[in-house]
């Protein structure tokens, strides 16, 4: 499973990103799954600054923790970004001669890397004619050498760039990558980062990121209407549904602001289509007045909520799992809104469908957490099965009903049938303003009370969705892990690694976070002596929910990270280790931090 | 104000659309509330316009005014203060077959609502949006509102207000709005042919209406109403479609003058929108949904 993690530092003009696109297309094309990371550094001009890509002959559970290969172009965002892209000693590690260090200088903390390799790449960029924009074919020439991947693929992904960008004369470029490919043959990296050879894909396997899925679940269940207000790092649902949506007979809309967005989301929703409303943090805060009232007139609507570093404007551009209890509790008044989180960047699309599924049928508004990490990801795909999901709609009332209809109806299942504007008879008063069964104001206590329980009761049915819940692991294991998001990834591939060495280990993975599945994780728990809740979050959010809702077992602990600080599937290998253990006092608190546990 | 009662009157199918089908709870109103007037204006308008009941959504904000659509047997809402435009303009578009009016106070529409106002006016959303204008919050009981004059007396301004109001006609007139009128609530027949006028506009319409609260600011318009004393000039010999014009009549002084102060259309998001699909659907065939997906995927490498 492990493959290659290779990491590409350099400056905005480099065109990291452009090369790691090349190389997960090319990756993709020869039957390896891959995934592909970028980030933009702290600068708003130019690209980004780093890229990580990872390559295996299986499916890559996450973008992996140390680098096998370090490739640095500029060493200054390199060292600003040590985070992200961590060199280890057995970390090979490639540099621009230019920079004039020798390998024994490098700024590497004092990491001392398994090889460090000076290359000519600005040399061989000016050579060719164009020394910033070759300097990307460069590095993807040596990296098709060294990796024995084949050159036309990964030149081809880079002529149709150049081709979609406008470039007229793909010669400077292209003689780059040649001599490149000419310098590393001539100059062999030895084993060090061989890959396997990959099985040709059955189907055509496709590249696309999590914000992407997101927004084809969102057509492929039906949405017609979509809102948003721009925000990193969420405006890419936005902009692929402006360019698609209208194909599908849809409309997007830019709204004013997050309220107006989600405000509009709802109007949709209640004329009858359905809606979604994307954003980040900061715009999620503005719009939970809005999905109260979604709640309290019982009408669908989904929000996804792609979350990055808080408070307030916090890290825009950075990973963390720390908007679990604003999806959760941010609305005032006595009510439940479901919450559900992809683990994958494939998973978003079967989430979001999910989440769709779940506003129609229990008319209720339904937030996904996704993550700057998943959302902004690249990874090779297999082809979706559209047999493989279901599209539920709104129950909505008979020719029968509509001659005596009551919108609030109560019933066994709590759930009642939508009218909208246009159906005779079916007129009532979508209001926030508590109601009766026909929608009628009331300030009565007993009506009250009797609405909430129809409103609360009705999710129910949702705690017993095992198919919500990923299993992994011994199911007789004493000791466990849960986890969720993208963070889950990274716990997946942990426990197949210590169960490798013998380790007798679980993990469940909730992408249902709210309503809390008590029997769920119950019967999870029911073996444990130990268990450990792993998230990005300083706070251990999923930890103290659950803390709340379930029995836990006796020693549960959160063990987590603040956003931005890479949690590596080695980490948590050792976490579990540890956990076999006998007690000591890091068990007996309740929160640590990683680190202090390992 | 007091808590409504309910009545909602079963529409017969196929009838003309009477006062009597519309009418549903009994306004909870204070007595003699300008409103009253505005909604007794509204049934009229719309046993003018004869839309099928089904197609009339009539929506609404937070405030006393924002009350208005539990009293109108039709589709529509009680939505949250302020927000209501961004929610109507969203069942507006695409649905042509709706007819959708918005009503709401001058903090709602002006005040934690003004933002919305102006962004829905520019866009040209097809709705009907009437201001009822008391100068005051009359559901949470006499505070400064965007509209109370200077030196206005209330619970948050004990010694008089003394923040510049906003002029409402400026405001509207410079939102993008394609129609806009302004009326009284003590002039029924005005009232009603300012609405209807408004509904028939193909665009963003917005009425604005100087609706008595008689509870907590008794006499504010009273300058508009003859029989008070006052002048209720109408607009005349004014070209709608000119704008400064508009702007030179909204600059006039209190209480200013009544009637159209614009009406100029330009194509409705509501039709480019239209216009957006059927380029789209033209050029992918007609394909169907999933054959979009799929083909979405196929493009992705
Ligand atoms: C977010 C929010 N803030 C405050 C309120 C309280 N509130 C209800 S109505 C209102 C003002 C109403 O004034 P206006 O819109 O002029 O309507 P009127 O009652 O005067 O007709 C306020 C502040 C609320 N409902 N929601
Ligand atoms: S606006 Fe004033 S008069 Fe009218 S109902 Fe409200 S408080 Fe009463
Ligand atoms: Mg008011």
């Amino acid at each position: 499973m492990r493959g290659l993690v290779i990491g590409i530092a350099g400056a905005s003009s480099d065109g990291i990103t452009a090369a790691g696109e090349s190389l997960i297309n090319a990756f993709a094309q020869e039957g390896y799954f891959a995934t592909l990371s970028t980030n933009p550094g702290t600068q708003i001009r130019g690209g980004d600054v780093f890229c990580r890509v990872r390559v295996s002959t299986d499916p890559v559970l996450n973008s992996g923790g140390l680098l096998d290969l370090a490739v640095v172009l500029d060493w200054e965002n390199f060292s600003q970004l040590s985070g992200e892209l961590s060199v280890g000693p057995e970390t090979v590690v490639v540099y621009d001669r230019r920079s004039g260090l020798t390998a024994s200088a490098l700024p590497l903390g004092g990491v001392r890397p398994a090889a460090a390799v000076a290359v000519p790449v600005a040399e061989i960029a000016i050579h060719a004619g164009a020394p910033t924009q070759a300097r990307e074919s460069v590095v993807l020439g040596l990296l098709s050498a060294w990796l024995r991947l084949p050159q036309k693929r990964v030149l081809e992904a880079l002529v149709s760039r150049h081709k979609a960008g406008g470039d007229p004369s793909p010669k400077t470029y292209q003689k780059a990558f040649a001599d490149a490919v000419a310098y590393a043959k001539e100059h062999p990296l030895g084993r060090a980062i061989a890959l396997d050879p990959a099985a040709p894909p059955e189907g055509k396997r496709r590249v696309a990121d999590g914000n992407e899925m997101c927004a084809r679940a969102a057509l492929f269940s039906g949405c017609k209407f979509f809102s948003g207000y721009p925000i990193t790092p969420a405006s890419e649902i936005m902009q692929y549904l402006q360019r698609e949506i209208w194909k599908y007979g849809g409309s997007c809309l830019q709204a004013e602001d997050e309220i107006a967005a989600a405000a509009a989301v709802i109007g949709a929703s209640y004329a009858g289509t359905k809606a979604m409303t994307a954003t980040s943090g900061p715009g999620f805060s503005l719009q939970t007045e809005v999905l109260g009232l979604a709640s309290a007139v019982e009408l669908p609507m989904v929000c996804v909520n792609v979350q990055r570093g808080g408070p307030s404007t916090g890290m825009p551009t950075t990973q963390e799992q720390a908007d679990l209890f604003a999806a959760t509790f941010s609305s005032h008044g006595d009510t439940v809104r479901p919450v559900l989180a992809p683990t994958s960047v494939a998973d978003s699309f079967d989430v979001t469908v999910e989440a769709f599924n779940i506003a129609e049928q229990y008319q209720t508004p339904v937030v996904v957490l996704t993550d700057r990490e998943l959302a902004q990801c690249k990874a090779v795909l297999e082809p979706i099965e559209p047999s493989q999901f279901r599209v539920v709609d709104r129950l909505e009332p008979t020719k029968a009903e509509l001659k005596r209809y009551a919108r609030f109806q109560i019933t066994d299942a709590g759930i009642s049938p939508i009218s909208h504007p246009g159906m005779r008879g079916g007129n009532y008063l979508a209001a926030g303003l508590e109601h009766d069964e026909k929608g009628a104001p009331t300030a009565s206590g007993e009506i009250h009370a009797q609405m909430t329980r129809k409103r609360l009761n009705k999710l129910n049915p949702l705690k017993l969705r095992k198919d919500l819940f990923l299993f992994e692991g011994d199911l007789d294991a004493h000791i466990g892990l849960v986890s969720w998001g993208n963070v889950s990834g990274i716990a997946r591939e942990a426990v197949r690694m210590a169960r490798a060495k013998g380790v007798k280990v679980k993990l469940l993975v909730p992408r249902l976070l709210y309503p809390v599945a008590e029997t769920i994780y119950e019967d999870f728990f029911a073996t444990l002596r130990r268990c450990v809740v792993v998230e990005q979050s300083h706070q251990g959010q999923l930890h103290r929910l659950l803390r709340m809702w379930t029995q836990t077992p006796r020693e549960f602990m959160s063990v987590s990270k603040s956003g931005a600080n890479r949690i590596t599937p080695e980490e948590i290998v050792r976490l579990i280790q540890a956990m076999e253990q006998p007690a000591t006092d890091r068990f007996r608190s309740h929160y640590c931090d990683l680190l202090n546990v390992i | 104000m007091s808590s409504p009662t309910l009545s909602p009157a079963p529409a017969a199918p196929g009838a003309p659309l009477t006062k009597k089908a519309l009418t549903a709870d009994h306004p909870t109103w204070c007595p003699g509330c300008g409103d009253f007037a505005v909604l007794a204006a509204f049934y009229r308008v719309l046993e003018r316009l004869q839309y099928p009941q089904e197609s009339i959504v009539t929506m609404a904000g937070i405030g006393c005014s924002s009350r208005f659509p539990y009293f109108v047997n039709t589709h529509g809402g009680h939505f949250i203060h302020g927000r209501s435009l961004p929610f109507s303009a969203a069942v507006s578009l695409g649905r042509d077959d709706l007819h959708v009016f918005v009503f709401g106070g001058d903090g709602d529409g002006f005040s934690i609502g003004g933002n919305h106002l102006v962004h829905t006016a520019r866009k040209n959303v097809r709705l009907t949006y009437v201001i009822m204008d008391n100068s005051v919050y009359g559901l949470t009981k006499k505070q400064t509102s965007p509209t109370s004059p200077i030196g206005f007396k209330s619970k948050t301004d004990p010694t008089g207000a003394i923040d510049q109001p906003i002029n409402p006609m400026r405001t509207l007139v410079n939102s993008g709005a394609t129609f806009v009128a302004r009326s009284h609530a003590t002039q029924v027949n005005h009232m009603i042919e300012m609405m209807e006028k408004a509904a028939r506009h193909d665009g963003f319409s917005v009425v604005e209406i100087l609706s008595e609260c008689v509870e907590f600011y008794e006499g504010a318009f009273d300058a508009g109403n003859p029989r008070k004393g006052g002048k209720f000039e109408l607009v005349e010999n004014h070209d709608p479609k000119d704008l400064e014009a508009a702007f030179r009549l909204a600059n006039e002084a209190w209480p200013g003058r009544f009637g159209i102060f614009y009406d100029s259309p330009r194509p409705t998001k509501n039709a480019l929108e239209k216009g957006l699909i059927a380029k789209a659907r033209e050029r992918t065939k007609g394909a169907s949904d999933l054959e979009l997906l799929q083909a979405s995927f196929r493009k992705a490498r």
